[in-house]
C-alpha cells in the first residue's frame, strides 16, 4: 500500500532520472562522434538546429496542427456540459488558465491535451468518450489530461524530439561521411584509427534506436505520473480507473488518431492495430499497459 | 568590495521583492476562493426554486424549504461581505440542509431522473458542489501555503517589515453530509464466487 504522495514522489524521480539519463545519452553520442570525425562543436551545433527547425513547428503551433489534423469542433458549455465544467473545476483547482477545450466526432472513447505552455493549453475529447463515461470518470480522464499540462508534459516531449531527431541526423552525417571522405582525414592512425571508426559506425547505427526506445520509456513515465496527478486532484482513483477500463474495453480504433499523434492521448488510439504482448513489445509503446495503470490507481483506492 | 556589496543587497532587494509579490498574490488567490464559494452557493440558491418548481407534484415541503433558501441566501451575503471563509462553510451547512429533502426525493423516485429539465438542474446543482469542493480545498492549500511563509525564516522577517497577518482559514468540519456515512456504505460488499 503506497499512498498518493509517495507515488507522486516517486513518479517525479523516476522522471527526472530518464531525463538526466537521455540528456547524458545525448551528449555523449554527440561527443563520440565529434570526436572520431574531428568534427568541430559547430557540427553538433548545426545539427541541434536543423532537428529545432523541423521540431519547432509542431512546439510552436502543436495545438493548431493536431486539431486540424484531428478536425476537432470547439466545446461549449450547453452542447457539453459534463466535459467543460469538469475541466473548468479542475483547471481552477490546479491554478491555470481554462484550457480550451475541443470535442472530435467520433465513437471512439479518447482525450489528450496539448499546447507548449497552460496560456496554450488544448483539452480534446471524443464524443464517444463524453457520452460512454460518466461524471466522476471524466473527472478523473480530463484530470489526467490537466495534469499533463500542468507538468509541461508537451514541452517535455517536444524537447525530447527535437534532441532524438539531432542524433539522427548525426548519426546519418557520420554514416555518409565514413563511406567518403572520412577515411582520408584519419589516415596514419592505423589500428586504432580503424577500431574506433568501426565503434563508431556501430554506434551511429544503433543510436538513433536507443534514443527512439528513451524516448518511449519518458512518453511511459508521464503517463504514470499524469495518472498519480490526477488522483491528487480528484482524490477519487476509482474514478479514472473505471474509465481506463471503459476507454481500453472499446475495440473500436480511432480514426482520427496516427502516429504522430498517438503519444498524446490518454490511452493508446492504435492499440486495436498492433496488439504485442510482453516485455519487449512494451518497450515500443507509447504508453504503459492499460492493466498495469488500472492496478496502481487500485492500489492507491 | 564594493561591487561585492552592491550585488549583495541587490539580491536582498530581489528576495524582498519577490517575496512581497508572492504573498500579496496568495492573498489575493484566497480572496478569489472565497469569492468562488460564495458565487457558487448563490447559484445553488438560484437553483433549487427552479428544482422544487420543476418535481411540484411529488413534493410537499415547498414552503419550509424556500425559508431555508433565504436564510442561507442571507447568511452567505454577510460572510461575502465580511470575506470570511468559515462563516461562508456555514452558510453552505444550511444551504445543503435546505437540499436534502429534494435529494431525497431524487434517491427514492427514480422515474425523476429521466426527465429533462430536472437532470439538466441537478447537473448544474453537482457542478455548483464540486466547485465548491474544488475552492474549498485550493483555499485551504493556499492559507497553509501562506501562513507556512508567514513563519519560516527569512520569509517571516518580510512579512513582519510589511505586516502580513496570518489568514484564518478554515477550520475541520466536524459534521456536514460529507463526513456521514449512508448505511449503503457501511454494507460489507458481496463478492460472487
Amino acid at each position: 500500500m503506497i499512498n498518493v504522495y509517495e507515488l507522486q514522489d516517486s513518479n517525479r524521480k523516476r522522471s527526472t532520472l530518464v531525463i538526466v539519463a537521455f540528456i547524458v545519452f545525448v551528449v555523449v553520442v554527440g561527443w563520440v562522434f565529434a570526436r572520431l570525425f574531428d568534427w568541430g562543436p559547430g557540427a553538433i551545433g548545426i545539427a541541434l538546429i536543423f532537428a529545432g527547425l523541423m521540431s519547432f513547428a509542431s512546439y510552436w503551433w502543436g495545438d493548431k496542427i493536431i486539431l486540424t489534423l484531428s478536425s476537432a469542433r470547439p466545446a461549449n458549455r450547453r452542447q457539453d456540459f459534463q466535459f467543460f465544467t469538469v475541466a473548468e473545476n479542475l483547471a481552477m483547482a490546479v491554478q491555470i488558465p481554462m484550457p480550451k477545450l475541443y470535442v472530435i466526432e467520433d465513437s471512439a472513447p479518447n482525450a489528450f491535451a496539448t499546447g507548449r505552455d497552460p496560456q496554450h493549453a488544448v483539452v480534446c475529447a471524443t464524443t464517444g468518450l463524453l457520452q460512454k463515461l460518466d461524471r466522476s470518470e471524466l473527472e478523473g480522464v480530463i484530470a489526467h489530461e490537466i495534469s499533463h499540462i500542468k507538468n509541461y508534459d508537451t514541452r517535455l516531449m517536444s524537447i525530447v524530439t527535437i534532441l532524438v531527431g539531432m542524433i539522427t541526423l548525426l548519426s546519418d552525417w557520420f554514416l555518409r561521411g565514413a563511406g567518403f571522405g572520412g577515411r582520408s582525414r584519419k589516415k596514419g592512425e592505423g589500428n586504432l584509427g580503424a577500431f574506433l571508426l568501426f565503434v563508431g559506425v556501430i554506434l551511429a547505427l544503433l543510436s538513433p534506436l536507443i534514443a527512439k526506445l528513451m524516448q518511449l520509456a519518458l512518453s511511459r513515465r508521464q503517463e504514470f505520473l499524469a495518472d498519480s496527478s490526477a488522483v491528487m486532484l480528484t482524490r477519487y482513483p476509482e474514478g479514472l480507473a473505471r474509465a481506463l477500463e471503459k476507454i481500453a474495453a472499446d475495440k473500436e480504433p480511432l480514426e482520427a488518431a496516427n502516429k504522430a499523434t498517438a503519444h498524446l492521448y490518454i490511452v493508446n488510439p492504435l492499440k486495436n492495430l498492433h496488439s504485442g504482448v510482453g516485455w519487449f513489445a512494451n518497450l515500443f509503446n507509447t504508453h504503459p499497459p492499460v492493466e498495469e495503470r488500472i492496478r496502481i490507481l487500485r492500489e492507491m483506492a | 568590495m564594493l561591487v561585492g556589496i552592491i550585488l549583495v543587497l541587490g539580491l536582498i532587494a530581489l528576495y524582498v521583492w519577490s517575496l512581497y509579490n508572492q504573498l500579496v498574490t496568495i492573498k489575493t488567490r484566497i480572496r478569489a476562493s472565497i469569492q468562488e464559494i460564495g458565487n457558487q452557493l448563490k447559484r445553488q440558491a438560484d437553483l433549487i426554486p427552479n428544482l422544487t418548481a420543476a418535481v411540484k407534484g411529488y413534493f410537499k415541503q415547498e414552503k419550509e424549504i424556500f425559508a431555508l433558501i433565504t436564510e442561507a441566501r442571507k447568511a452567505v451575503m454577510e460572510a461575502l461581505k465580511e470575506a470570511d471563509a468559515q462563516k461562508l462553510v456555514d452558510a453552505s451547512e444550511k444551504m445543503q440542509q435546505a437540499l436534502a429533502p429534494i435529494r431525497a426525493l431524487f434517491e427514492s423516485t427514480p422515474q425523476l431522473r429521466s426527465v429533462e429539465p430536472t437532470v439538466k438542474l441537478m447537473d448544474e446543482l453537482r457542478d455548483t458542489a464540486d466547485k465548491v469542493m474544488y475552492a474549498r480545498r485550493t483555499l485551504i492549500d493556499l492559507t497553509a501555503d501562506y501562513n507556512i511563509k508567514i513563519v519560516t525564516f527569512p520569509s517571516n522577517l518580510v512579512a513582519k517589515i510589511f505586516g502580513f497577518k496570518p489568514e484564518t482559514g478554515l477550520k475541520t468540519p466536524t459534521e456536514g453530509e460529507h463526513i456521514e456515512v449512508s448505511v449503503e456504505e457501511l454494507k460489507t460488499p458481496k463478492v460472487g464466487v
